[in-house]
């Protein structure tokens, strides 16, 4: 099967390097401390932080940290199948991915004796969905104003018909190539994920992982627009 | 007593917030006297509704109820299923009603919060006691082959009234519902046409017609409109916050169809005890309700 056609032009119309559309929106669940909504094309993601607050099991409690717990779930109706178990093992293992990343960039060590949770809630899947997550948790982490090192955000390639392609949908993702997954904190420049599955040669490997870095940058940038949108509109109804 | 005293002086001084954090009954009550809620509402008016349509293009009709800042996600799944012998002109509707912890500080991931179950239940009377849907309409072959409709409901906020907004939104999502078109294979199974007609088996698709063309909406009939109230010793509060849920326990739920009839009333205890003229209030505000709701509706074009 042709996934990018001689003229260079994958199956949705884009070029390889070119990502899916990205809605960014912050502070849409008003119970929650903090929260987001991220759109990658068409997989949908709302992330929802509820912290610091009490431990609910004191067994669990690190000494001097606080505990960030995370949930990933996908609403039944996310997929193309709708049978989607509660606790199936790939919902487990993305739930322990997304909340070591997180774990990584939030100051854990300024909030000792809490909690921190952030749950996830998949509501249209399309490929993408863990960095989608990674990058709603982080703009829910810091709507509820959460210290954090630095912004984590994530993106994922991959390599078909002998080209890397940027930002996987679900079909490109399901073809049988290489999807590389890459969260980094782009101010420190440092890798916090990175994942893989299939084969792939060194140099191949090192060409796919620089184009997943680049479309990280740029998710970055979007990231910190919405911030300072956000922070602006504070600003005005404070001030009004 | 001496300590309501006390704190009638105290209250004087102390910050509005704090007051109402302390002594939420004593806010609310000092509010309901002038008849009125802390958020300005008037005691029998329902928040801002909205309604917005179509928005999950992996389902099969889709809906967001938001109701003040409750809001509720509804899509419906159609899977084609043998019908059961005693009813084989029939199809079903199974409705599930979730509660991810995202909606509210008070769900735990892994274990389901209380209410859920129970509106999960009372929601599938609703929709099934109220004859909305004609289940002969989801038939495709009759003894062989019907449509199971999955309506899925998930809260993505949780802030009172959510039988209220998860019901708007499943009736919203059956009326933007479009039943895949399907055919008959050669080997009598039914299989899915692609908007493009490309198939496998052509040949087959060009004998035998789609067996469902025509028929691709639903025909809603009877829509069910509800309104929750609170009942506080004289007072009746419509479409509670969850903070008026939180401090008064008393939850009264009517839910009524397009021909004012009562379809579903429910009362679940409560501290406050009802006589039969506040339940003739409560059915009126409902009855009021209904109009606003059905001039949502109306507005979207649904019957």
């Amino acid at each position: 099967m042709e996934y990018v056609n001689p003229e260079g032009l994958r199956l949705d119309g884009r070029r390889f390097n070119e990502m899916r559309q990205i809605v960014a929106e912050v502070g849409v669940v008003s119970k929650a401390d903090g929260s987001a909504v991220f759109e990658m094309g068409n997989t949908k993601v709302i992330a929802a932080v509820y912290g610091p607050r009490e431990i609910q099991n004191k067994s669990q409690q690190k000494n001097g940290h606080a505990l960030v717990l995370c949930e990933y779930s996908m609403a039944h109706f996310s997929t193309g199948d709708r049978r989607r178990q509660k606790n199936d093992r790939r919902s487990t293992e993305l739930s322990l991915v997304i909340r070591q990343t997180m774990e990584a960039c939030i100051a854990t060590e300024l909030l000792p004796h809490s909690q921190i949770d952030i749950f996830l809630q998949v509501l249209q899947a399309d490929g993408g969905t863990r960095s989608a997550c990674i990058n709603a948790a982080t703009l829910a982490l810091a709507d509820a104003g959460i210290p954090m090192r630095d912004l984590a955000v994530s993106c994922s390639a991959g390599y078909l018909n002998s080209t890397p392609l940027l930002d996987l949908n679900y079909v490109e993702d399901s073809a049988g190539g290489a999807d590389v997954t890459v969260g980094i904190l782009p101010k420190l420049d440092k890798v916090t994920l990175l994942q893989m599955d299939a084969k792939l040669p060194m140099e191949t490997f090192e060409t796919v992982f620089a184009l997943a870095s680049e479309g990280c940058k740029a998710i970055a940038e979007r990231v910190r627009e919405v911030l300072q949108e956000n922070t602006k509109q504070l600003e005005y109804r404070r001030a009004a | 007593m001496g300590l309501p005293d006390s704190c009638q002086d105290l209250s004087t001084e102390m910050e509005v917030d704090a007051f109402r954090r302390l002594f939420p009954l004593r806010f609310f009550e000092r509010h309901l006297s002038e008849s009125l809620r802390p958020d300005g509402r008037p005691l029998g008016k329902a928040r801002d509704t909205n309604v917005n349509l179509g928005l999950v293009s992996s389902a099969d009709g889709s809906a967001l109820a938001k109701i003040g800042s409750t809001t509720m996600l509804a899509a419906i799944r159609m899977e084609v299923m043998t019908p059961s012998t005693d009813s084989p002109d029939e199809g079903c509707i199974a409705v599930e009603f979730h509660m991810p912890p995202i909606c509210s500080p008070t769900v735990r991931p892994g274990r389901p919060a209380d209410e859920a179950p129970v509106i999960s239940k009372r929601l599938s009377d609703v929709i099934s006691s109220c004859d909305m849907i004609d289940l002969k309409e989801l038939c495709l072959v009759s003894g062989k082959a019907a449509w199971m409709g999955y309506l899925d409901i998930y809260c993505l906020d949780a802030d009172g009234a959510l039988f209220d907004a998860a019901l708007l939104s499943a009736v919203a999502a059956f009326s933007n519902l479009q039943i895949p078109v399907v055919a008959l294979n050669d080997n009598g199974r039914i299989v899915a046409i692609n908007g493009d007609g490309e198939q496998e088996n052509n040949a087959s698709i060009t004998e035998k017609e789609a067996v469902n063309k025509e028929k691709r909406k639903l025909t809603l009939k009877n829509i069910p409109f509800s309104l929750t109230c609170i009942l506080h010793k004289k007072y009746i509060l419509a479409d509670p916050t969850a903070e008026e849920e939180s401090i008064m326990d008393t939850l009264v739920t009517v839910v009524l169809d397009s021909s004012d009839q009562i379809v579903n009333f429910n009362k679940s205890g409560g501290s406050a005890l009802v006589g039969s003229s506040a339940i003739k209030s409560c059915v009126e505000l409902a009855r009021k309700r209904g109009k606003e709701l059905k001039q949502i509706l109306g507005d979207m074009d649904i019957d």
